[in-house]
Formats: C-alpha cells, structure tokens, sequence
C-alpha cells in the first residue's frame, strides 16, 4: 500500500479535479445534519461531518431505480451507468458497501446494483467527528473494510492519502499528492485508532457469541418487550447501510401504453412487506410487530453474522437516531439479548 | 420515462416474451395459460419451479409451472384472479404476450421421488405447481411406485383440471382421492377437509415420500396425520407461497427466517424448515 500526503491548500485542488471528470457525491451539510450529495461546489464538501442520514449506498442503489422500461412493444434493459466517485466515505460505511456488494452478488449477479457500483471509485474518510450513537469500534471487528480505492486519514496539516488500488492510484495524478513521512502514517494509524476507541456506544461481546445468543433467543419473550413501542414504520430500515431489501412496482407512462419497472428500498418492519394475496384476502407471514423487530435483528446479528463472519452492522448508528419510538438502537437490543 | 438503455443480457429483471397459445377460464377465478416463448427456444424447467409473470404497467406475480417438462412444445400457468396484477394477467387472451421471467427456484425432488410411492396432498389451487409432477409422473409412470393424489377444494365447482382428473382416476396403479368441504348436488364423492381421505387411502406406509401444496392452514394438519403413519418429516416436501417480487434472492419479502422461498424452495424438505417459526 502507497501511503501519501496532501496539504489543507492542495485539497480542495485536489476535489475540485475529481470535479472536473464527473460527479463526486460527497457528505454535505443539509440543515444540521448532513448527506451524501453531488458536489456542486467544492466549499459544501463537510468531510468533518458525524454521519449521513441517509447511507452512502444512494450513491449505486438509489431510493428508487428503474430496471426496466417498455415501450408498447418492447422491453429494454435501464442499466445505465455513469463514472463517479464517492468521497469522504467513513470506514464503517465502506464496510457496509463491501457488504452489500457480496449480497447483490450472491447466487445471481444483480447488475442494476453492480455496474453503478463497478463504475464508482470510492475515496474514504476517516471519522473527525463521532455520532453520538455510533459504535463502530466494537461490532463487526472481525469484517474487513475493504473495497475502496483512496482512504484519506485526517493529520496536522492536511490528510495521509492511502492508496488502495489501481482506480485510486490512477488520482494521484489530479493532486498535490507527495510521499507520507514515517511521522505522518504513524500519526494516521493513531488517529484512526482513537476513532474506533473513542466511539460513545460500545457492544459488549463477539460476532460470533452474538450468532449463538441470537440464535438461541429467537423463542424468547424479550422481543415482544423489545418491539412494544414499535411503530412499524421502517425508519431503522430506512437509513441502514447493509439493509438491501427493495420492492418492485410498475409505473404508466403519460402515454398510456408505456410504463417502466422500477424498485424502491422496502423496509420489513412495514406490516404488509410479508404479505401474500390469496383468495378473500391475505396472508401475512410476519403479522405480529414482535416478529418483525425480531427478525431485522436476526437478519443482521444471526443469519448474515453466519454468511459474513460478522453482524450485518457496522455501526454507525443511524437506525438509533432514525427510531421515532427509540427502540432500535442495537446497543440496547443485543446487550439486552446478551444478558438474558 | 428518461431511461436509457444498457446491455439487456445481463439485466436479471429483463423478462422474455411467450406467446399465449391458449387461454382457458377455468372456474369463477382461474385462467389456464399455454404458452411458449416468442425467440422459439424451449423453456426448460424442473417440476415444482416457479416463474414471475407480468403484464407491463400493472407488475409480476410469482407463479409455479403447472405443465410437466416432458411436454416441450409449450408450458402452462394458473392464474387466480386475486389482485392488480393477476387480474391483468387475467384479461390477456390467445395471441397475447405474456412477459416471463425464470425458471426460478428448486422444485421438487425428482431423484428422490423415483423408485418410491409418492403421496402428493393438493388442496385448491395446489393442484396447479404440483400438476408439473403429477404430469411428470404420469409421463414416466414406470419410474414410479404407487402413485396417489389427495386433492381437495371448497367446492365441486372449484375443481380444476377436471379433464386430467378424469384421465388420472382412470390410470392403473394411481390412485386419485377428491374431496370437498363443502358438496353441492351434483357430487358423489368424500365430503370433508383433505385429511379425512387419509381414512380412505390403501398402501401409505413409513416409506411414502410425500408432497404438499395448499392453502397455508392445511400443512399442520395433514403433516400430523403423515405422522401418525410413521412417514418421517424427511419424507415430506412441502411447495410454498410467499411474496416473491424479484426472484433471485435479493428483495426479501419471501423470507422465511434465513431461508429465501425463491432461492432455496419453493420446495423444502420439510425436516430442514420444520424449525423455522415462519415456515408453515
């Protein structure tokens, strides 16, 4: 790995070329919290933001994407993809993509997800300013961040630019980049060690005594306490990075006789996600909103533990701000699972 | 619609044109498609997959193949009228494109069912995905020990596929049990819920390997009555139903705990789910 350096006054330089040859979504101030938007102008970029309310993912799998269009007579392909890159990504949300990248790919490759994805450089970020309930410094340990191209650690005077592949070699070109001193990796390694130490929420056990408790667990009564207040509004679903559930619809065009398919991100805390048309009504396979809470949380702790080789969670906090009833926060729930 | 388009061979949500060859209303409710596929290629799949089907504007259903794959010129679909979608589905008619996705998913055990007696358990419109293997069995009969069907619906006049029922009553070493739950004056046969006809089947022993399809109340009940027989949970598969929208494992309404309905069923062995809250 290529360890560089760039100056305070050499970064904007630095965006400002990235700007030059495409889009760059980058974290942006949106009254006092912020998101992942296109940069118009490199001023907005906020790479000392806490975290997004939305997840970087937006980036490749937006809110809602079209997969296929019809035009009366035929039936055409929607994936389009445009180069990008995606800036100022904190470690535990490169964590998420990587996981998201292997469930779009697992069984069937799902191109609409990929070629977005392929034709996207990632340049993380590390965390200047901790979430106040952000915990990734004790989940998911044992999951690599991988997957990005550029990581650039805050130092005295500028960042360490850590060069990570061939895509992210390729920005050196477009700024003042010189060679990182012994001193100044040193002083990256420190940083973003302090950044997972210093993180206001902390779990207490491993990934894999969290897969077992979870599992075992799955009969208690605890969920029911656990989901009382839940509204079932998929708020904690919402702004997750590793959720990837969507739901498919079709939509007319003005003409009629036109129409495109598109999806949209689906929460399964929702009532309806698990229901079934049949005759005289419906089926729900999930209708009590204890199973629901229950089985985000078994998704993320249990059955993706078991495929990842660590919770499908990174972290970051957001579904903990995000719950209206204040119930999601998984420091809570599986410190609660744990102690039972 | 501001799409562009990309390479439609590697969209997984790009679905084929088949052309209806036939459309039969079967009851108040039921459509019987025939189709095949608009590019002339054969539509290879295994007893007990599914497709999505669609109609462009209104969405897709998941839907399980009701012809056998030794029939190669044409495949069949049910559809009963329930929503937005299979109404639409509902009003096309022969000489109509109906758009494909699939086959998906894994069907029934063939491997497994040669050699043994196979008690397949349909209630209502369950007789559709599993009529893919009854078919199959009948077309290779000799691959097969006894054969018996337990079928099962509300009423006389929501039997389907009454010609098939006709010709499956008659076929040696078949033996094919109706009943209804509720008769009206033009039936002669066993009056009940579907696991009465266990009384009145021959021959089921610990060895049958059985399937079920049905309305989701239905599963409990006859699998209990598989066990008193003796007939282990391995023995059993059971077809599921759950909301399957993309069909390749991704959108996770059909969920049943760590299980996705399109990918690792429809079809389960029973002993590998029967721990699984959600599953029946």
């Amino acid at each position: 790995m290529k360890r560089c350096y760039i100056s305070d006054e050499h970064l904007n330089g630095f965006v400002e070329a990235l700007m030059g040859r495409g889009p760059v979504i980058a974290p942006v101030a949106k009254q006092s919290r912020f998101v992942f938007e296109k940069l118009e102008t490199v001023d907005d970029l906020m790479l000392d933001y806490d975290t997004t309310i939305l997840p970087p993912k937006v980036a490749f799998f937006p809110t809602k994407q079209e997969l296929v269009t019809f035009d009366g007579k035929e039936a055409k392909s929607c994936i389009n993809p445009t180069d990008q890159v995606l800036f100022g990504v904190h470690p535990y949300d490169i964590k998420g993509i990587a996981m998201s990248d292997k469930f779009y790919t697992d069984s069937h490759v799902d191109e609409n997800y990929m070629a977005n994805r392929r034709a996207t450089t990632i340049v993380g970020s590390s965390v200047q300013k901790h979430y106040k309930h952000a915990f990734f410094g004790s989940v998911c340990m044992e999951v690599e961040v991988i997957g990005h191209d550029m990581f650039l650690t805050r130092v005295a005077g500028g960042y360490v630019a850590d060069v990570l592949t061939d895509k992210g070699e390729a920005l050196l070109g477009l700024g003042q980049f010189g060679d990182a001193t012994d001193a100044q990796a040193g002083e990256a390694d420190q940083v973003n060690q302090a950044a997972m130490e210093n993180c206001p929420e902390k779990l207490e056990n491993t990934s894999a005594q969290i897969r077992d408790k979870m599992r075992s667990s799955f009969r208690s009564d605890v969920w029911e306490e656990l989901s009382e207040d839940c509204f079932s509004c998929g708020s904690c679903n919402t702004v997750c990075p590793t959720c990837y559930c969507f739901d498919v619809q079709d939509e007319w065009g003005l003409d009629g006789v036109s129409a495109t398919r598109c999806r949209t991100w689906d929460s399964c805390l929702t009532a309806e996600f698990s229901e079934v048309s049949v005759q005289g009504g419906c089926e729900n396979f999930r209708e009590q909103r204890a199973e629901r809470f229950r089985h985000r949380f078994m998704r993320k702790a249990a059955y993706l533990n078991e495929q990842l080789g660590g919770p499908a969670c990174v972290g970051c906090g957001r579904c903990s701000g995000a719950c209206t009833a204040d119930i999601a926060n998984p420091v809570v729930v599986i410190n609660k699972i744990m102690e039972q | 619609m501001s799409c562009s388009c990309g390479s439609n061979a590697e969209n997984v949500f790009l679905p084929k044109e088949a052309e209806i060859i036939s459309a039969k209303k079967m009851t108040d409710t039921e459509t019987h498609f025939s189709l095949r596929m608009k590019d002339g290629s054969t539509f290879d799949f295994e007893p007990g997959q599914i497709v999505e089907a669609g109609v462009f504007g209104f969405g897709e259903i998941p839907l399980g193949l009701s012809s056998s794959p030794t029939q190669t010129d044409s495949f069949e679909l049910v559809v009963r009228e329930v929503g937005k979608v299979s109404k639409a589905l509902t009003e096309l008619g022969e000489g109509d494109t109906m758009m494909i996705r699939g086959p998906m998913g894994k069907g029934f055990p063939l491997a497994e069912l040669r050699g043994k007696d196979v008690l397949i358990v349909a209630g209502g419109i369950g007789l559709c995905p599993t009529r893919s293997l009854i078919r199959y069995i009948m077309a290779r009969r000799d691959e097969f020990k006894k054969f018996t069907l337990f079928y099962g619906t509300r009423s006389p006049k929501e039997l389907l596929f009454e010609e098939d029922l006709v010709e499956w009553r008659a076929s040696d070493g078949v033996a094919c049990l109706e009943t209804v739950d509720q008769a009206d004056e033009s039936w002669k046969g066993n009056v009940g819920v579907i696991t009465t006809l266990f009384e009145k089947a021959e021959g089921l022993d610990a060895d049958t390997h059985v399937i079920i399809c049905g309305p989701p109340v239905m599963y409990k009940f006859v699998i209990q009555k598989l066990v008193s027989i003796g007939i282990p949970h391995s023995n059993v598969f059971v077809d599921l139903e759950r909301r399957m929208k993309c069909g390749i494992g991704k959108c996770g309404h059909c969920q049943i705990n760590d299980k996705y309905v399109c990918l690792d069923g429809p079809v389960f062995r029973f002993s590998d789910i029967e721990e699984l809250e959600e599953a029946i």
